[in-house]
């Protein structure tokens, strides 16, 4: 695509980085029909190219932009379902967050939006005042479905996970028996106060799996939430005190340094990975260097069922930011297959369940619109529990779907002698197929036929 | 096509689809007007989106009232062929994928599925697999979400035995142009019952059918598709040969392994560049400003980077297991071996390389995205594809490929064909990868399109399928009598010609 910046407007380095990635987009279209909210509205300015062709016009002009352009980017859920299929390769990763930032600074939104916008970016990235809104919110919660759109919407998220079960304490935890890494567990902001149960599962896999696990209290939010919200200048502060606080663990090994820092939130684990494209010099690129996500650091080490589980079905959803933001799909599907479950693929995989960071609390309508259809999806696999690696996916899903969902971590704790996941407690669930499992067919393993009623021979 | 007609037509449409059904914004209009090719943009006068086929026939039927020209597209994905893109500027494209996209049957025991015309293939694949994985579709290994009716009435390709995607579909529904439904097959019986419509393709009467393949004559609205029990096993097998002559070799090599059909999929043949080209962009482009094919020694390295060869032929087996397929593979192996050319990457070494992982999901009937990368080998979007077939005579293929190779140097473009093989015949599919914002380069492409189909033409080989580009000129490579009878059929079916006058050079 043709620009037209000044040789002044190039100087912004923001700028120039939008215009590179402006010059990639051919305009193919492939992006269209994987972009949820052009799916859904069949609206060109909701589309992926729609939105490049909007901000390339807003940054051009520069000043203040349209209120109808402001509305479709806010629209954007950044799921990079449109990046995965853009054969032109176009970084739309960076162009949204450019365009977010210009917004930012250059629109004044009504005060409403700036009243919710400001509170979600004081509140979410800082933990202490997180629990503290959950706890006043959890008030708030009987009455989320008489209160307007986006106030219900907050007060549905201070459910009953308020009160979830605190983390592991900071400290060093010992691998059980032979130490085979050490490693660094990213706990984050939100995750910390709504995960705990998951980061106590994988700190129990990681040890258990011969790692030595790091939980650090100084580290906090990754930036991510801030960036989504245009406020890049906040995004850098809080990623430049997380850089600082794990130097010491990204530095030589032999000097205490971690062979990787394993995420549970995917959502954050690409913001991590992309430390590197941060100015936080050699420091910054060195621990995105080392970013995993759990299943990928498992997937390494190779996963040990302990044999006491049995060979549940397990439908295993694709957050967004694990399978568009970092291109891993193929270690979750190995590690929960290796764990020994009866793993399903859910239907429309590519696409967004509307949880998508804070737009489920700024977008309530399309949210739920998506985390029906990807409910109804999940429920259609009909398997008896469903998994997934980004917390605000549990969330969403949970409200939209009857099978239960849990984190894939924590289903690789349970079969490797770990406990029965909580949002299991108490549930029946069907006794499993046991046929054997014929080698799989694809890049990736899917069950086999059900048994019975085969319709070819070979 | 005047201003009021329109007008006119889209108010009768509105009224009948709701506002919902019409799209004329200046943005949409824009993005459907374009496309790959080497022309400019085809811009449309508005866009519809029907939601049944009763809808399909008021919007047929008020463009007959209103002198207006329709174009009908499903997912619209025809990439290199026209994208969304009508035949002519002006005309209205009735978008059937965006409402019409569902999956009606799915039949577990007689194995096909009857879709309409917004299903995409990867909508069907993950619905089979929802259902236990047990049937297997062929799919293609350009764009998921391109569809089975557009690419079938395309006369589109796969892999797998069920490679031919009109021929293995079965009973259209189709909204002629003057408005009224016609069920072909065994769905032409006048009966609310229909046992056969979607398992019998040879019924009473002539076979009407092909006539809706690639042609004007109506708008398909539900199409039966027949699937393939899913094999327990699909082991593929792949040998790189370092010459461009080898491609004789290989060519005479897979015309004995189709013609017993002991090798049950097609034989994707490609060259380096295609291979490699899904996996990067030219590493001369930007020093040559786009003027000159890649060099011999770019090439050579290319391959050499990528551990492929100037020709690497793919296939697969189908069996119950590993094991059973084992003496296949030595077989197949030892074939190949003849001559001493031929290097062999077995299936579990393959998906290092990701154009051969490409094949690997194509010979699965699994929908991939990797084969899109070829289109980034230029900067600047531009893609056609000249698609013309040899027989499979190892010496007829080498002098095609030695002609087509020169003209793609001659006007400064990257020769990247794939050479799909069968018993008889190869359909070789040429991509053309040029900068589409660059207007000498666009030139090229087109004088480069132009001067193969004359040359292949001359040698008496046609293409199998066009660019809309380029559709009136190959009709007139047709001979008159063939022209006459597609100009009679179209009266006959469509007499006010609204149905995308031009496609196929018809009408
Ligand atoms: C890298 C790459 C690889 C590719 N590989 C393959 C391949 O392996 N095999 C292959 O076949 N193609 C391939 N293609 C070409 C093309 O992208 C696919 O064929 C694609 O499936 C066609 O688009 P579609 O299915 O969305 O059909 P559409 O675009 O919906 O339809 C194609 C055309 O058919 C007509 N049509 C569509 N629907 C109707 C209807 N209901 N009634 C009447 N007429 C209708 C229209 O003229 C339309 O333009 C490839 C392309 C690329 C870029
Ligand atoms: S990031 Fe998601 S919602 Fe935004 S344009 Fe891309 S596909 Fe659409």
């Amino acid at each position: 695509m043709q620009t037209s910046f000044s040789a002044d407007q190039l100087r912004d380095p923001a700028i120039a980085d939008a215009d590179r990635v402006l010059r990639t987009c051919v305009h193919y279209g492939f992006c269209t029909a994987t972009c949820p909210t052009y799916v859904l509205t069949r609206d060109e300015n909701d589309s992926p190219r729609g939105r490049i062709d909007l901000i390339r016009a807003m940054l051009e002009r520069g000043g203040a932009p349209e209120p109808p352009t402001v509305h479709h980017l806010d629209r954007c859920l950044s799921c990079l379902g449109c990046q995965t299929t853009c054969a032109a390769k176009v970084d739309y990763a960076r162009l949204i967050d450019v365009a977010r930032a210009h917004i930012e600074s250059n629109f004044r939104r009504p005060l409403g939006d700036r009243l919710l916008r400001g509170f979600i970016a004081r509140t979410l990235p800082h933990p202490t005042r997180l629990r503290v809104a959950l706890r006043l919110g959890g008030f708030a919660r009987p009455f989320a479905r008489w209160l307007p759109g986006r106030l219900g919407a907050m007060a549905e998220l201070a459910s009953d996970r308020a009160r979830a079960a605190p983390g592991p304490a900071a400290g060093v935890y010992a691998a059980a028996g032979e130490r085979r890494s050490r490693v660094l567990l990213a706990t984050g902001c939100v995750p910390s106060v709504l995960g705990g149960h998951v980061h106590a599962a994988a700190l129990r896999v990681l040890r258990r799996h011969g790692c030595e696990v790091v939980v650090d209290a100084d580290a906090g939010c990754c930036g991510a939430l801030s960036l989504h919200l245009g406020r890049e200048r906040e995004a850098r502060e809080l990623a430049r005190a997380n850089i600082a606080a794990w130097a010491a663990h990204a530095g030589d090994r032999d000097a205490g340094g971690v062979d990787a820092i394993v995420v549970v939130t995917s959502g954050c684990g690409t913001t991590l990975k992309d430390y590197g494209r941060w100015p936080g010099g050699e420091a910054a690129a060195r621990q995105g260097a080392l970013v995993r996500d759990v299943t990928e650091w498992l997937d390494a080490l190779g996963v040990r069922p302990d044999g006491s589980v049995p060979r549940y079905r397990v439908a295993y959803h694709d957050a967004c930011s694990l399978q568009h933001g970092q291109r891993v799909t193929e270690a979750p599907r190995r590690v929960l297959s290796a764990a020994g479950f009866d793993l399903h693929e859910v239907p429309e995989r590519h696409f967004c369940c509307g949880s998508a960071g804070t737009f489920h609390l700024l977008q309530p309508e399309l949210s739920r619109t998506l985390g029906k259809r990807k409910g109804g999806h999940v429920d259609a696999v009909g398997a008896d529990i469903a998994a997934a690696g980004n917390l605000g996916c549990i969330v969403q899903i949970n409200r939209h779907a009857a099978t239960p969902i849990v984190h894939t971590v924590e289903l690789v704790d349970w079969a490797t002698g770990g406990p029965r996941p909580e949002a299991l407690a108490g549930m029946a669930l069907r006794a499993p197929r046991t046929e054997a499992v014929p080698p799989a067919h694809t890049d990736h393993p899917i069950s086999p036929p059900a048994a019975g009623g085969d319709v070819g021979v070979w | 096509m005047n201003q009021t007609s329109l007008e006119s037509f889209f108010s009768d449409v509105g009224r009948a689809l709701g506002t919902a059904g019409v799209n004329r914004s200046a943005e949409t209009v824009r993005r459907y007007a374009e496309h790959t090719m080497a022309c400019g943009d085809i811009v449309p006068s508005g866009v519809v989106y029907p939601a049944s086929t009763a809808d399909v026939q008021a919007i047929v039927r008020a463009a007959g009232r209103h002198g207006v020209a329709l174009y009908p597209v499903s997912t619209g994905h025809n990439i290199g062929l026209g994208s969304k893109a009508a035949a002519r500027a002006g005309q209205v494209v009735v978008d059937l994928g965006y409402r019409m996209n569902r999956i009606l049957e799915i039949h577990d025991k007689l194995a096909y599925a009857v879709v309409e015309p917004g299903v995409s293939y990867q909508m069907l694949y993950d619905e089979l697999v929802r259902r236990g994985d047990k049937l297997m579709l062929d799919v293609t290994s350009g764009p998921p979400q391109g569809g089975m009716i557009g690419n079938a009435l395309d006369k589109g390709a796969g892999y797998t035995p069920y490679f031919d995607h009109f021929g293995f579909s079965c009973g259209l529904e189709v909204v002629l142009g003057n408005g009224e439904v016609l069920r072909t097959g065994d769905g032409a019986l006048d009966s609310a019952t229909l046992a056969n419509w979607h398992t019998s393709k040879y019924s009473f009467g002539p076979i009407l059918d092909g006539v809706f393949a690639q042609s004007n004559y109506g708008i398909v609205t539900r199409m039966g598709v027949w699937l393939l029990p899913r094999p327990p096993v699909v082991r593929s097998f792949h040998f790189t040969f370092p010459d461009d002559s080898d491609l004789g070799t290989i060519v005479d090599l897979c015309r004995p392994l189709k013609m017993s059909n002991f090798v049950p999929t097609l034989f994707r043949v490609a060259n380096d560049l295609y291979l490699c080209g899904s996996e990067g962009e030219s590493p001369e482009y930007a020093a040559s400003g786009g003027e000159r094919s890649i060099s011999d020694e770019g090439r050579r390295a290319l391959r050499a980077k990528h551990g492929l060869g100037a020709w690497t032929v793919s296939g697969a087996f189908y069996g119950p297991s590993v094991a059973a397929t084992e003496p296949m593979i030595q077989r197949v192996r030892e074939h190949f071996g003849q001559g001493g050319k031929a290097t062999y990457i077995d299936h579990a070494d393959a998906p290092r390389h990701a154009a051969l992982q490409v094949a690997i999901n194509a010979f699965s009937g699994v929908p991939s995205l990797g084969e899109l990368g070829l289109l980034k080998w230029r900067p600047g979007g531009g893609n056609l594809w000249f698609l013309p077939g040899t027989p499979m005579d190892g010496a007829v293929a080498n002098e095609f490929q030695t002609i087509c190779r020169r003209i793609y140097e001659a006007h400064g473009l990257d020769y990247m064909v794939m050479n799909v093989c069968g018993p008889r015949f190869a359909r070789g599919l040429h991509v053309l990868a040029f900068n589409r914002e660059s207007a000498g380069e666009r030139a090229r492409a087109d004088a480069c399109y132009r001067a193969m189909s004359e040359a292949v033409a001359g040698r008496g080989v046609f293409v199998g399928r066009a660019p809309i580009q380029y559709h009136d000129h190959h009709m007139a490579q047709t001979m008159a009598s063939y022209r006459d009878t597609c100009g009679a059929i179209k009266s006959a079916l469509d007499p006010a010609g609204v149905i995308a006058p031009g496609r196929y050079g018809i009408g």
